[in-house]
């Protein structure tokens, strides 16, 4: 097979599916009776930061007039930045998804890995706190700190359904499904209890100190050194999976437990080292948003990120490069959506059926390739022989 | 003797408990069909949402024709559901996923288009769907155990290969089984809006769908024990509601264990006891979501 077919197959097939969703999409704003042009436009402008006009105040940025519009744009950067800052949980839960994948495993736990990493993160966050929020910890320590806690809280969060999936053969959709909403209302408790934020009657921890606060890259924005985090764990994962022998074993435990045992692989090793890196990217997913964006736990703070991170790690093709790219693409759409709501009134969940509609399309390409003996991965080989879910064997 | 202020506060109870445990208990019914086959079904929480949606829109006139609808509905979804994971082999999981996030963007895009105010119906009296949660259950447990339909789908679930051998193509009784899957769920979510809520707000499903997934396993994969299972988990839904109209809180040990959100782990923490065979091992249908 001509490898350079392989690349543009590769990416034709998820831009059909964005394709197909977005067409998908304008048809049902057709037919309910919107302006899908002004309604795309503002979802592009709120997803790239491009906007008609001439620029004006220190965070636009003049484009000159483009040739075929004929009139002045700019680049509005804040817009940009929230559009990014939306990509960077998605990204870490999207790496979190397809890091599992490669070993065989469905992940879909990442959302209350991301909250209890979130939680850690708000609970370390706090030491050292002085008067009005101040820290007595060197930040950049503080920082890592906290963030080690959200990724090793995430990481004894992703063990578990690993643990009962190598030794008790439950399946880890089941027991991530049960163990996310676990999650969510145990970490509420907390911050309705122990941890609970005195000044306010939310479900909410207190304030973390400013020792741990990131700060934003464009003012007023939520874009922080976060994202080049997530950047630099995409390379990181990419290198995992491709460059070291860990990296071989999850795929080898990926396309065949029985293969990879055979070959001398400890397989349940595997699978529990693999969920807990997931849940650990998951749980860095919760400290990001923690140090970057909320400086403190609220009630629901992973919003839906851990679920639509399944549809990033889909889209992307469960590469790093891909995931990164996907990523971009949703938090794009996400953040799009939310302007183009305030714009036009159309609602943002127009997004939401993208999403579910680039889900379906990328779920049918796997079958494809599979038929034409494409690719390394399908999600047919998902579940190895002889493991229904929950089986009685362990892998 | 109980004082007749007792015994009205008892009834309450029960009837809480009852009630609770409908949606969950006809939603299990449609898990467990699907699953017996061997098609994972996360899709319920969408097909719940579905049909809570399409039952309050079609309702307006007539409730009957609202219901029917809703019931359409869902199956037209369970259908996909089956075509998706039968026709184009596709992911259990990541078609379910596809259609859970289809349900709740399209019902919330068109709620905010059609309805931006509410939208209110009169609905059915919730004893219907408290007498279908009661004799499905009977039903579905005789469809499996006395039908040849039931054999076959048992079979298919368990063994495709043999089934197939033996004459039996696994790919109607699925898709039957998950068609009527997505009906069932969408009942349950027409319990939700018609009659329950009397109106539709975005993602009011919220998660039931994957409680009645828990209450299967819960259940062992059989109908009756999935019902109980809804039983048991409704009862902690109505514990949790007296606990909190009645201001009882009981902390010990520096934990207040009548916080509703600790009881709202308990249906999940039982389900994962049962996974790992702490109070007797649940096992799932052999082929469950395995490709042939």
């Amino acid at each position: 097979m001509n490898g350079r077919l392989l690349k543009t197959g590769r990416l034709l097939r998820p831009l059909f599916a964005i394709v197909c969703g977005l067409g998908i999409a304008a048809l049902v704003m057709q037919l309910s009776g919107y302006n899908v042009r002004e309604a795309y436009s503002a979802l592009f402008t709120g997803a790239t930061g491009i906007e008609p006009g001439a620029a004006r105040g220190a965070s636009q940025i003049a484009l000159g007039t483009l040739p075929v519009f004929s009139r002045p744009y700019h680049l509005n950067t804040f817009l940009l930045a929230q559009s990014l800052a939306k990509s960077t949980p998605l990204l870490f839960c999207g790496l979190a998804i397809a890091l599992g994948l490669r070993a065989g495993l469905f992940n879909i736990g990442a959302q209350g890995q991301m909250t209890v990493g979130a939680l850690a993160a708000a609970f370390v966050g706090q030491w050292g706190i002085g008067k009005g929020d101040s820290g007595t910890f060197p930040p950049l320590l503080h920082i890592t700190l906290v963030l080690m806690a959200g990724a090793a809280a995430g990481a004894l969060w992703g063990a578990l359904p690993g643990l009962l999936k190598a030794y008790r053969g439950v399946h880890e959709v089941i027991a991530t499904i049960m163990l996310n909403y676990v999650a969510i209302n145990a970490t509420t408790y907390f911050v309705t209890h122990t941890l609970k934020d005195p000044n306010s009657a939310a479900a909410q921890s207190a304030r973390i100190a400013k020792s741990a606060w990131l700060a934003p890259f464009v003012a007023g924005s939520n874009l922080t050194a976060g994202f080049l985090l997530a950047l630099l764990a995409a390379a990181a994962l990419a290198f995992l999976i491709g460059r070291t022998s860990l990296g071989f074993r999850i795929r080898a435990v990926g396309m065949g437990a029985d293969a990879a045992a055979a070959a001398g692989i400890s397989v349940p090793r595997t699978l529990i080292v693999t969920m807990a890196l997931s849940g650990a990217l998951a749980g860095l997913a919760g400290g990001v948003e923690v140090v970057g964006v909320q400086h403190r736990f609220i009630q629901g703070i992973a919003s839906n990120y851990g679920y639509d991170g399944i549809a990033v790690a889909l889209l992307g093709g469960l590469g790093g490069g891909g995931v990164g790219l996907s990523a971009l693409f949703f938090g794009a759409l996400s953040s799009g959506a939310a302007h183009m709501q305030t714009l036009t009134d159309v609602p943002d969940s127009i997004a939401v059926i993208v999403q579910a509609i680039v889900i379906i399309f990328v779920g049918v390409r796997y079958i494809r390739r599979n038929k034409r003996n494409r690719g390394t991965f399908n999600l047919d080989e998902m579940q190895p022989s002889g493991s229904g879910i929950g089986s009685g064997k362990a892998v | 003797m109980p004082t007749p202020h007792a015994f009205s506060a008892l009834q309450a109870f029960v009837s809480a408990t009852l009630y609770s445990a409908v949606p969950l208990s006809i939603a299990a019914m449609g898990g467990i069909l699907s699953e017996r086959a061997g098609v994972v079904n996360i899709a319920l929480e969408g097909l719940m949402l579905t049909g809570a949606f399409v039952g309050i829109v079609a309702g307006q006139s007539s409730a009957l024709f609202g219901l029917a609808a809703a019931l359409f509905a869902g199956g037209l979804l369970g259908l996909l559901h089956a075509f998706l994971t039968q026709k184009t082999r596709m992911n259990h999981v990541v078609s379910g996923l596809g259609i859970n996030l289809l349900a709740a963007g399209v019902t919330r895009y068109l709620a905010i288009r059609l309805f931006p105010n509410g939208l209110h119906i009169d609905g059915l009296p919730g004893s219907l769907f408290l007498l279908l949660a009661v004799l499905l259950p009977v039903v579905v447990a005789l469809m499996l155990s006395r039908t040849q339909f039931g054999l076959r789908l048992r079979a298919v679930g368990e063994n495709p290969e043999s089934a197939r051998m033996a004459g039996v193509s696994p790919t109607l009784p699925r898709y039957v089984a998950v068609t009527l899957s997505g009906v069932f769920a969408a009942l349950s979510g027409a319990y939700l809006s018609m009659a329950d809520a009397h109106t539709f707000s975005s993602n009011m499903s919220a998660g039931k769908g994957y409680i009645a997934l828990a209450a299967v396993i819960f259940g062992k994969w059989t109908p009756v024990g999935a019902a109980l299972g809804a039983l048991f988990f409704g009862f902690f839904y109505a514990l949790e509601t007296q606990l909190q109209i009645s201001g009882i809180h009981l902390t010990l040990l520096g934990i207040e264990w009548t916080s509703p959100f600790l009881l709202d782990m308990l249906p999940y923490l039982m389900t994962l006891a049962a996974l790992v065979s702490v109070i007797g091992r649940a096992t799932p249908p052999a082929a469950l979501g395995q490709e042939e």
